[in-house]
Formats: C-alpha cells, structure tokens, sequence
C-alpha cells in the first residue's frame, strides 16, 4: 500500500479521456434533448440557438415516441441485428466444425474463409450492392438474365421443350427497393462477420477435450450426439461472446445502410438520428437518449450472459 | 467401430470438398472485385467478358485523376497511424498499471471502459459536430485522430490487459529489487517480454482505425476525408464505373486484408478479451 500514486498516475490519462469522451457529448445530448433547437427555422430564430429558455421538457421525446419512423427504425434496428446474429453464429459453427478437421490446404481455406471480416464496411456495402447484387449490372442480373436465356434456348428443344414453356421468366430482384434494403444490409454484414464468429469459434474448438470424445466415440455415440452433447456445450461461451460483440457494433450500423439505399425503407436508429440531426437536433438527441436507453437494455442483459466469464 | 471407419472413408473426400467450397464462396466477392478491377469500364458488365477479357492496369493507372486517390489514402495513414500511436501511448501505461498493480476498483474500471464501446455513436453525433465547429476543427486531422484513438482506447486497453496479465509477476519484483524504477520496468521488462502482444494490439488497432467509416465519414468533409469517405461517396456508380470502382476499392482495402492475415490468431484473443483461447 506504500505506493498507489504511480500506478493511479499512470491510468488517470486514459480514464480522464474516456470520462470526457463518455460525459461531455452525452451530457450535451441530454441538454439538447430538453430544449427547442432546430438549425433553420425563418419564423422561430430564437430556436436556432440552444438555450435554456426554449425548455420544452420532454416534448421532444413525446414528438420523437409518437413517431412512426421511431418505432419502424428500432424494429428495423432489431430486425438486422437479430438476423445477422442469428445468422452468423449457425454459419459460424458449422464452418468452424467443418474446417476443424486437418485436411489438404487448411491454411490456405483459413486465410480465404478470414478475408471478408478486414474489408472496410465501406467497400464491403458497394462491392454488395453494386457488382453482385445490382438487378441490371450486377453479378445477380448478369446470371438471372443467363438463366432466362438458357431457359429460352430449352424451349424450342424437343422433347423437354413443352416442359420449360411452362416455366416464367426470372426477374431479378432490387436491392435498393423499400421490402428488400434491409435484406441486403444483412447479407452483406453476415458475408462480413460470418469469418470472425467462425476464426473465434475455431479456435475454442482446438481446445476441446480429446480424450472425452475418443470416450464418447467407444461408448457408441454417433457424430449428431457428440456434436450435440460435446461440442455444442463446449461452444456456450465463445458463442455468448461472439452474441455479445457483434450486438455492440450492429447496433451502430450505418455505412452499409448509406450506401445500399440512403436508408430508403431501412433506417436504423443511428440512421434516424443523422437524418433528424440535418435540422431537428432537439428529436434527434431525444431519439439519441432513446438509442442509449436501447443500447443499456442490451448491454445489461448481455453482460450479464458474459461478463463474469470475462474475468475469470 | 465399422461405422466410424466408413464415415471417416467418405468423409476423406467429402470434407475436404466441402471446406473448400465454403471458404471460395466467402472468398468470391473480393476475387471478383479484384477480376474487375483488370477491366475496362464498359467490359467490367459486359456478360460475354465475365471471365475471359483483356487485362487492363489502367484503373490503377488513373486512379489519382478518377478519385483524387492518394489523397484520401495518405489521410487515412496520417489518421490511424497517428491513432495508433497515441492510443498505445495512453493504453500502455494504464494496462501496465492495472495488470501489475491492481487495486480493488481495477475490475470496475476496466468494466467501465468496455461499456463506453457500447454507447451509441449516433446518440452525441450532433454535440460532436457541434464541439469540433466551435473549437475549429472540424474536418481536421487532429479531430479524426482524437476520436479514431478514443474509440478503440477501451479495447486496446483490455487486450494489453490480457497480455500483461500473463506475464509473471516475480519478474517485475526482480526488476524492483535491481532498483529500477517504473519507467525502468517498462522500458527493461515489459517491453521486451510484451513485444509481441503490444506489435499484434498496435496491428488491431490500425485495422479497426482504418476501416471506421461512422466518424469518419460525418466529420470529415474533404481535407481529412479518409479513404472510407471516399468510397462512400461514390456509393452508387450506376454501373458506368465497375472497373475503376474496384480497383479503388482494392487499393483501399488490399493492405489491410494482408495484413489481417498476419494476426488472426491475435485477432480471437484481442476481440474476446482473452476470454477464448
């Protein structure tokens, strides 16, 4: 107990930044969140300055609840990220199973299968949206178009010719389009963090007990039982921290959403609150103080899930 | 036993097959940014030249005159180098102090940091903009780099947390009882032995700082714009400029996959807080 000042001395810089850094925004959301304060208003000029004395309580936030954009953008928040967990962690265990097993060219399927995961969000969302998925362009309209012709060409063949008449013509589907933003936003981010559940996951499963499957092997389990009763369980932890990860960063999504249709149909709650913050920042920093509220509910439960795995 | 023989016959194939299958399926959409950055503009939609086709440098050639690339590139290596940098020399002494000298609100302070990661961004978006107007420095590389490095602090600190705490303890006393001082014990005996944790934390770090495209692309209108604010702007080209589109995307993100193939091991133990092993 001699000497606490240097070890404190030596973490105050990074408390005191992230105290700042945590306090100091929020805390003015918070303020703004109470007040009338619009950038651009001709009638109202007084609200385009924050002030104490254009108080409004919590007339944003009823603005901002009464809303029905607020409640699509949390549902749609939930949606994608429900999905792309979903998604990932059942991708991620079957490929990290799969590729678990030493087999020619192992590093080389690694290093293809890790790939996605350090592609910019950026880049990833155009490359999606635009090369692959684009109804006309893209990779999705090149091959729908090649089936049709294919399937075209069958119609004159004899024999099977009456059979593919039958058949419509494909068309192919826009992503871009309101039903359908979403789905491209969780295909692409899937496509992205699909690699990190399955390099985590692999690397969980190199510690798995041999000896207990040997064992499990003698007593005549199948590989469905070993899996089920071995391997799955063996998985909790590192799946609870891949959940829990990925809840922290998709909560946030928003280049993706950008780029796939400017939030056309698919606006999250990071969405939202850009959009709003272009004019209205009163309802968007309600709509900010909302996404915390959110942003806490998850985090409690997940840490809860992991946090005393964590320290051990 | 007979059965798991046959299955481990048949598996022998299958599971290979199957292992490559998938990871060329994942792999793909890169191959075919890449394919398309060798082609012009008008072959790069053309289905006749979907495989077979003239290889072109000239994407890469023109990148400078098409999207002003180097620009964009050089401010994302000024941004999260210096991001890095700073990060480490704030995260460095902390970990050490918190791995070594632990005191009872240690835990609850390294449990703080990791929730700051789970605040919204969006939620202070406007105050920030508001703050970095006022103080003039919007759309300035101080700013971009202030903030890449505060938001990965919390991470960076909980992986060299997780590195240091392995180191053994006995070697710092040793270290004491030679009569060196902090900065000594750093210098002498946590470098040297954490070298490889800090190189791999660093590594991370640049990753994450490069790839960020929330910050980055709303406070940032041209002179600190990074190369994600780039790409983002042309976000829609309308299939007139596959070709050049890919070979900037490939620029921008090429060094980095590299790279990240050198630290995925690193990569489960940053990104799990040494909770998988």
């Amino acid at each position: 107990m001699a000497n606490r000042t240097i070890p404190r001395l030596l973490q105050t810089p990074a408390v005191l930044l992230l105290l700042v850094w945590m306090l100091v925004p929020l805390g003015m959301t918070l303020f703004f969140s109470f007040i009338r304060y619009v950038l651009n208003n001709l009638r109202r000029p007084e609200w385009t300055t924050p002030s104490i004395e254009n108080w409004r309580g919590f007339g944003n936030y009823k603005f901002v609840w009464n809303q029905d954009g607020f409640w699509f953008a949390i549902q749609n928040s939930l949606l994608i990220v429900c999905s792309i967990l979903f998604l990932t962690v059942i991708l991620g265990v079957l490929i990290a199973v799969l590729v678990n097993r030493s087999f020619p060219g192992r590093g080389i399927v690694r290093v293809l299968l890790i790939s996605p995961f350090f592609v910019m969000p950026a880049v990833n969302a155009v490359l999606w949206i635009n090369m692959i998925l684009d109804p006309v362009l893209g990779l999705q309209g090149l091959a729908v178009g090649g089936i049709n012709e294919v399937i075209a060409g069958l119609r004159n063949a004899p024999l099977v010719g009456g059979f593919f008449s039958l058949w419509p013509e494909f068309n192919p589907v826009s992503f871009r389009a309101t039903q359908t933003s979403a789905y491209a936003v969780i295909m692409m981010v899937t496509w992205q963090w699909t690699p990190f559940a399955v390099l985590i996951f692999m690397t969980s499963l190199q510690s798995e007990d041999q000896q207990q499957k040997e064992a499990a092997i003698l007593d005549g389990a199948g590989r469905w039982s070993q899996f089920r009763f071995l391997t799955l369980p063996h998985l909790a932890r590192p799946i609870a921290i891949v959940v829990m990860i990925q809840a922290i960063f998709h909560l946030s999504l928003y280049a993706e959403i950008e780029i796939v249709s400017r939030g056309n149909g698919n606006k999250n709650l990071p969405y939202l609150i850009g959009e709003l913050a272009n004019n209205n920042i009163g309802a968007a920093s309600a709509t900010g103080i909302f996404a915390v509220i959110l942003a806490n509910i998850v985090a409690i439960f997940l840490l809860r899930m992991v946090g005393k795995t964590l320290m051990e | 036993m007979a059965i798991v023989a046959e299955t481990s016959k048949f598996s022998k194939f299958a599971w290979p097959i199957l292992a490559w299958g998938v990871a060329l399926i994942f792999f793909f959409p890169i191959f075919w940014m890449v394919l398309t950055s060798f082609k012009t503009d008008a072959d790069a939609v053309k289905p006749e030249f979907l495989l077979l086709f003239t290889p072109t440098l000239e994407n890469y050639a023109n990148m400078t005159d098409n999207y002003d690339y180097w620009r964009f590139a050089t401010n994302s290596v000024i941004t999260s180098v210096s991001a890095t940098l700073l990060t480490l020399i704030v995260g460095v002494p902390c970990a050490y102090a918190m791995a070594f000298d632990p005191s009872r609100g240690t835990k609850d302070i390294l449990m703080w940091m990791l929730s700051t990661k789970m605040l919204p961004a969006a939620a202070v978006l406007y105050p920030m903009i508001f703050l970095a107007k006022g103080l003039g420095i919007y759309d300035t590389h101080f700013l971009v780099i202030m903030v890449l490095c505060l938001i990965n602090l919390p991470i960076v600190i909980w992986m060299l947390f997780t590195y240091f705490k392995d180191i053994p303890k006995d070697i710092i006393e040793a270290g004491k009882m030679d009569g060196l001082n902090t900065w000594g014990e750093v210098r002498e005996i946590l470098i040297p032995l954490a070298w490889g944790g800090i190189a791999s934390t660093a590594l991370l770090a640049f990753i994450f700082c490069w790839n960020e495209a929330y910050w980055t692309v709303r406070l940032t209108t041209i002179d600190a714009a990074t190369l994600s604010k780039l790409i983002e702007g042309n976000r829609a080209p309308e299939g007139l400029f596959f070709g050049r589109l890919s070979a900037v995307s490939t620029a921008a993100v090429g060094p980095i996959v590299v790279l990240g193939w050198f630290c995925q091991k690193q990569l489960v133990q940053g990104l799990t807080f040494g909770a998988v092993k």
